[in-house]
């Protein structure tokens, strides 16, 4: 069992040159897979000029499907536009599994619902929490519900994240595996020695956007540098919260 | 033509070295007959005389320009279907003096290509994806020109089939393919 291999399409409308959290994981994902010696292939839309079929590192294969994105770099939905191309690379490539990620993915979802119309085997990873009462989150839920009704597995990033997926989406709890992001420790290791200082310097490294909680860093870092005099931070990261 | 070195639903490819010159490599790829097609698109343009010529007989004081126009769509109909259909692409490649592209219609209209073998920088086979499918086509590298020039042009026959051709190129153009030229490296 531990030595059959695999066939996998990783769906997501986020994927590099897209720089993200989400797009991140699902290279490194592919990346340790490609080491275990399954087959690897990443279906996204295509950004600007980059459309067709590329390869990268380890030989992942990725698929620019020439989808134009119309909102947040979210496919245009159309619930069976994407039947014919979903199907063509599923039986070209010869995908035993198909890994959806991020919710929040039009292509991901009716790429999922395709291929569990086909009969594939399904897999699913939620990467952020999101909201009950706007009417975004609501049409969304709805969406995930939908979605998630028939998918083999589910892959949550916290046990936070596991809660909010579960109440969204109705999935009994036995179904969600919780496995947090890693950290490759060959890049980012602590210092040998503590920098002996009596200041606190607290880093802030994301984007700068409202999902991130940028408005609340904004408000409450004068409250504490006014409380407490020793206390420093570094914010890092750009986007449409910069003050 | 039941001499096929492959064979598809669709298309048919065909290898030939000919008199007089044996050095002469000709690739053929040929779309096999679709009965179905065939009727279908006569039994349409039947349907449209039909209707013209019954609404004609059926209302009488309306003029026989409607059997007319009747004729004229299923007579387009039958053109755009049939005589602008691609029969036949062929490669000809001629070592150290060029290749030679040609597309047959249905019409005996013929449209041909031919390339210098200077001005073929590389053949190489592509997987093209468009929003709906996604599918390998041969093309050209060529001097002097930005654009890939499709080496069949109307025709998408299956990979297998394009792979000969492709070989076939490659030796023309003098181009080692890249397992040979890591042997020579090593």
């Amino acid at each position: 069992m531990a030595d059959q291999k695999h066939r996998i399409l990783m769906v997501s409308d986020f994927f590099f040159p897209n720089f993200g959290g989400v797009e991140s994981h699902i290279y490194y994902l592919s990346q340790c897979l490609l080491k275990l010696g399954h087959k690897v292939v990443v279906m996204t839309h295509a950004y600007g000029n980059r459309s067709g079929v590329r390869y990268m590192t380890g030989g992942l294969k990725v698929y620019y499907v020439p989808w134009r994105p119309f909102l947040m770099q979210n496919t245009l939905p159309t619930v069976y536009g994407t039947l014919p191309i979903v199907r063509t690379i599923l039986v070209r490539e010869k995908i035993s599994l198909v890994h959806g990620h991020q919710a929040f993915s039009t292509l991901c979802h009716e790429a999922l619902m395709h291929a569990r119309t086909m009969g594939y085997k399904v897999v699913f990873t939620d990467h952020s929490l999101y909201g009950f009462a706007d009417i975004g989150s609501i049409h969304m839920n709805k969406v995930l519900q939908f979605t998630l009704a028939d998918v083999s597995q589910a892959i949550c990033v916290s046990h936070t994240s596991k809660e909010n997926t579960v109440l969204r989406s109705g999935l009994p709890a036995e179904k969600v595996f919780m496995i947090p992001n890693a950290v490759d420790t060959a890049m980012f290791k602590p210092a040998p020695e503590r920098l002996g200082n009596d200041e606190i310097i607290i880093v802030v490294i994301s984007r700068l956007v409202y999902r991130k909680g940028a408005d609340l860093l904004v408000e409450v870092i004068p409250e504490i540098c006014h409380l407490y005099p020793n206390v420093r931070f570094i914010v890092g990261g750009d986007g449409p919260k910069r003050v | 033509m039941t001499d096929f070195s492959m064979v598809n639903r669709r298309y048919g490819y065909l290898h030939e070295c000919k008199w007089p010159l044996e050095a002469i490599d000709m690739h053929h790829v040929v779309v096999r007959k679709s009965n179905a097609k065939g009727f279908f698109v006569y039994l349409s343009a039947l349907i449209v005389v039909a209707n013209a010529a019954s609404y004609l007989f059926l209302v009488k004081d309306k003029s026989i320009i409607i059997l007319l126009w009747g004729f004229l769509m299923s007579v387009l109909l039958v053109k755009v279907m049939f005589w602008n259909r691609v029969m036949k692409e062929s490669v000809v490649v001629m070592p150290t003096f060029g290749v030679q592209l040609e597309t047959h219609y249905a019409s005996g209209r013929t449209v041909h290509r031919f390339i210098p073998i200077g001005k073929i920088l590389k053949p190489v086979l592509l997987e093209c994806v468009s929003p709906v499918t996604c599918y390998w086509s041969l093309s050209l590298l060529l001097h002097g020109e930005a654009e890939l020039t499709l080496v069949l042009k109307e025709l998408r026959p299956p990979v297998k089939m394009l792979i000969p051709i492709w070989k076939a190129l490659c030796d023309a153009s003098d181009i080692k393919e890249f397992s040979d030229s890591w042997k020579d490296a090593n």
